[in-house]
């Protein structure tokens, strides 16, 4: 927050629910701890009603990509500038140990009674595909790197996710610490790596995002992190909304008047509805 | 008493523009200075199915409909077969004569079940199961029946090249006025008003109105009188999904989340065509704040009605009016969020527009059997505001005054409406500002470590604003300060806090605001309800008191904190005390046991979705008074 040169009132700090979500309060800042599931629209409802604010909504990934994966899709479409970060640890810590959307078929760890009998999804190759704009992966333990990640994803115009790969020390006995950083690898050390769109053009688009698919498929020997796909030139949806609403950044819905002094509305029934009116 | 009285009913398929016949028909009837009132009833379905629109004309003030009909304008060859009950001696039917040999088989869009009752009734009486039939069935009613070529005269007016379909709704309703008698001055300018002055449209328009009067000048066997040109001044034609979202905009409304559902959908999408507009703080502030003049209405479609309540939750806390419009399988979903408002003490406004549950139920047709929902919605115990509107003007008012108790009290308001008044006409006059207040909370000083929960005597903490505060909110159990607390003294004290705003309410809400009592105290009937039943029960009482009967009506806005002693008062005086509503249960009734202990023992109900109607009232509370009836089922409506 300091490095972005804000106060701490600018931001607004969203969570679910679980582990994660007890974030906001570990934070000086404006919080909003919401419900399971349910952090993406209050982030968004946020972010519409006051787009000064910088939004960030921490989730789970239970949180965001299973009983959260519709408002996860619809986040992509919709491109409100605001950062996701997904706490990746392959569990739902807080009921102990269950599987998440992020746990690999057949793995058994130490929480299971058998082994997980769903497959895994691809949060990455899920936020390409529904158009997330800016999409990035970090390691919570390198807290440099992820640090920068965050201050990149939070600059980004658009909505921004990041896939936080997060161990669970407790329930998640396979994916630890260390058997992250025997796989992890940093995609910004190859100097040819760009995963920045440069234009408007679908081709120049589609390129970046095939060459960020493919990096999201690399799981197992190799887990690479950093900035896989990043495209600024989509307009955010207060863009979008500014459009028709010619002054919404200037004056938007949370410090727009709605009454005058003597406590009377602002808006009149004759001049907005008009064409309700039957003329005699 | 009133020298015109006209109920009228235009059916025809879905899609083909019944709604714009019914315009024609209320706008005309206002220019000429007539009142008006009208219903939509739909099927759940973009086009084919039977529609038809319920109107009445009066020279005073007018918002109820009875059955039988004066006049029954039948487009389609469904009409005469599902409206042929709706008819007396006294009605006028109009129909298609190309259709009079179509068999009930061949009526493909009706249901199974209808077609079954409708022949039954067909063939008890002796009629052919054909369109002749049920037109014979009418005329045996004492209906006079009007055939006409719908075909030919499009055709003898427009020439061969105009699809005639497309035109019957103009025929449909030009030859309905004729028949009524309207000056044919009154139908164009009607016609202009809903389609406007595009030129071709107005000169096909022109020739449809001019074939429609000839038609009836020509053919009529009776002598048609002309109705009088009343006096009249501007006024608004307004449904009631309108009229919400209005009082919505000039209550301050900045923010508007929905997702697409019948019959709330229309309120958002009205919103979305009036969504940028001119505000006026007073000259001197506009000239020096260009920027503040334009501002509008950020209205959301999202993915789910959950996504909905929950950005409209967290706009609220940024200080911006936020609300959100849905119908009873939408608020099902709400349930989680609302109570999250409700712990963490959100001005938040839902619209709930009631229609024919549970499930899936009967989508487009009307209900008020969520009134224990909305009530009841989420889990735990917490204080939320649940509100009625019964009529346009209300609708209007109350989205007003719903904002300001959502912030005066902090709390989620559930503003219950039903799909009786989302889908109806009103001709309303132009507001009376004076009665238009905006209030809201009281707010904190900027700062750190803000007390957004602090207690209070009557609950209600000075309000935390995230953009202006720094305040944290949560849906666990939490400190004064918004952080996460499982410490049993805090607990009670911010149950205690919360629960006290119910008392706070019920106090600082004026009485009138709560409850009305219409008619005098000492009446000899006295009815209890609620919504949109509130003009249909009037408009009989004036019959009653034409018969020597007093009756007054109890009519409860304030659902949630119940005004218990006020409605006690009332309903301790009754006579003859009947509960009258749109549900299987009185569910109102059940309220008034639960918080004043007064069992109600009679009853008029309607369940099956169709709007209720004076004639079918006026019945019910004869049966409950003459035959001692202890519920009487209405069930009218096709």
């Amino acid at each position: 927050m300091a490095e972005l040169n804000k106060k701490p009132e600018d931001f607004a700090i969203f969570s679910g629910i679980g582990c994660s979500a007890k974030t906001p309060h570990y934070i000086n800042a404006p919080g909003m701890h919401t419900l399971h599931g349910r952090v993406i629209p209050f982030a968004t409802g946020v972010k519409l009603a006051n787009p000064n604010l910088t939004v960030i909504a921490d989730g789970g990934d239970g949180d965001l990509l299973s009983i959260g994966a519709g408002h996860f899709v619809a986040a992509g479409r919709r491109n409100v500038d605001m950062t996701i970060i997904i706490h990746n640890n392959g569990v739902y810590g807080l009921t102990k140990g269950q599987a998440s959307p992020t746990m690999p078929r057949g793995e058994k760890t130490k929480g299971l009674q058998r082994p997980n009998i769903l497959d895994s999804l691809n949060p990455v190759a899920l936020a390409l595909s529904v158009g997330y704009t800016f999409v990035a992966r970090a390691f919570s333990f390198d807290v440099k790197n992820t640090k920068d990640i965050i201050m990149k994803a939070v600059k980004h115009r658009g909505t921004s996710v990041i896939d936080l790969l997060q161990p669970c020390p407790t329930y998640n006995d396979i994916n630890t610490k260390e058997w992250y950083e025997e796989r992890i690898y940093y995609l910004d050390k190859d100097p040819t790596w760009d995963p920045v769109v440069k234009d408007a053009t679908s081709e120049a688009s589609e390129e970046k995002f095939i060459q960020a698919i493919k990096k999201s498929l690399e799981w197992g020997d190799k887990i690479p992190l950093g900035v896989l796909y990043q495209n600024d030139l989509v307009p955010s949806y207060g863009d979008r909304i500014s459009d028709h609403l010619l002054n919404y950044f200037e004056v938007p819905p949370s410090s727009s008047p709605i009454l005058n002094e003597e406590g009377n509305p602002v808006a009149r029934m004759e001049t907005i509805f008009t064409d309700r009116l039957i003329r005699r | 008493m009133p020298l015109v009285d006209i109920d009228l009913i235009i059916g025809g398929p879905q899609g083909g523009g019944i709604d714009s016949a019914a315009q024609i028909v209320i706008r005309a009837f206002s220019i000429a200075g007539y009142e008006a009132y009208g219903i939509r009833e739909y099927y759940s379905n973009i086009k084919g199915r039977h529609s038809y629109f319920h109107v009445r004309i009066k020279e005073t003030p007018v918002r109820s409909l009875r059955y039988p009909v004066d006049l029954l304008v039948c487009l389609d060859y469904e009409s005469p077969f599902v409206h042929m009950d709706d008819v007396s001696e006294k009605t006028k039917v109009l129909y298609d004569e190309d259709l009079i040999n179509t068999k009930l088989d061949q009526v493909l869009t009706m249901e199974p079940e209808t077609k079954k009752h409708v022949m039954d009734k067909l063939k008890a009486d002796g009629f052919d199961t054909t369109l002749a039939g049920a037109i014979n069935y009418m005329k045996k009613k004492g209906a006079t029946p009007y055939p006409v070529s719908f075909r030919s005269l499009v055709v003898g007016a427009l020439g061969p090249n105009k699809p005639p379909a497309r035109y019957a709704n103009t025929l449909g309703a030009s030859l309905a006025m004729a028949l009524l008698g309207l000056p044919a001055e009154f139908t164009s300018r009607g016609i202009e008003s809903v389609f406007g002055k595009k030129k071709e449209v107005v000169e096909d328009n022109e020739k449809i109105i001019k074939a429609g009067y000839d038609f009836v000048k020509s053919h009529n066997n009776v002598n048609i009188k002309e109705l009088p040109v009343r006096p009249a001044k501007d006024k608004y034609i307004l449904t009631g999904n309108e009229a919400v979202g209005i009082g919505k905009v000039i209550g301050g409304l900045k923010l508007q989340t929905y997702y697409p559902i019948t019959p709330a959908a229309d309120e958002s999408f009205f919103l979305e065509g009036h969504d940028y507009f001119e505000t006026s703080m007073g000259d001197e502030i506009d000239k020096e704040n260009e920027v503040l003049k334009n501002t509008g209405v950020v209205v959301v479609q999202a993915e789910d009605e959950i996504s909905a309540i929950a950005m409209a939750i967290s706009g609220a806390m940024t200080g911006t009016r936020t609300a959100t419009g849905t119908s009873g399988p939408g608020f099902s979903l709400m349930a989680e969020a609302i109570g999250y408002a409700g712990i963490n003490e959100v001005p938040v406004v839902v619209t709930l527009y009631q229609r024919g549950g549970p499930s899936t139920g009967l989508p487009t047709r009307n209900s008020q059997a969520d009134l224990m929902f909305a009530i009841n919605a989420g889990h735990g115990e917490f204080p939320k505001i649940v509100y009625s509107s019964g009529d346009v003007p209300e609708a209007i008012y109350d989205a007003v005054r719903v904002f300001n108790y959502a912030e005066k009290f902090q709390v989620p308001v559930i503003h219950i409406l039903d799909k009786n008044l989302a889908n109806s006409f009103f001709l309303v006059d132009k507001l009376d500002y004076g009665k238009v207040k905006i209030e809201r909370w009281k707010l904190v000083e900027d700062g750190e470590n803000i007390e957004r929960f602090k207690f209070t005597d009557d609950g209600v903490s000075p309000m935390g604003l995230l953009g202006k505060n720094i305040i944290w909110l949560t849906g666990d159990e939490h400190s004064e300060l918004g952080h996460i607390t499982e410490d049993p003294e805090t607990r009670d004290a911010m149950m205690v806090k919360r629960m006290t705003k119910l008392q706070t309410i019920l106090k600082e809400i004026p009485e009138e605001e709560q409850v009305e009592l219409i008619g005098d105290l000492t009446a000899d009937v006295t009815i209890l309800s609620w919504g949109s039943n509130k003009g249909v029960i009037l408009s009989v009482f004036e019959q009653l008191k034409s018969e020597g009967i007093s009756a007054n009506l109890v009519y409860v806005k304030l659902m949630n904190p119940f005004p218990a002693e006020l409605v006690s008062k009332y309903l301790s005086r009754a006579k003859v005390l009947i509960d009258l509503e749109n549900n299987y249960t009185g569910q109102l009734a059940t309220l008034v046991k639960q918080n004043c202990g007064i069992d109600v023992q009679n009853f008029i109900l309607k369940y099956n979705g169709r709007h209720t109607t004076d004639d079918e009232v006026y019945e019910g509370i004869k049966r409950v008074l003459e035959k001692k009836e202890k519920k009487v089922v209405m069930i009218r409506g096709a």
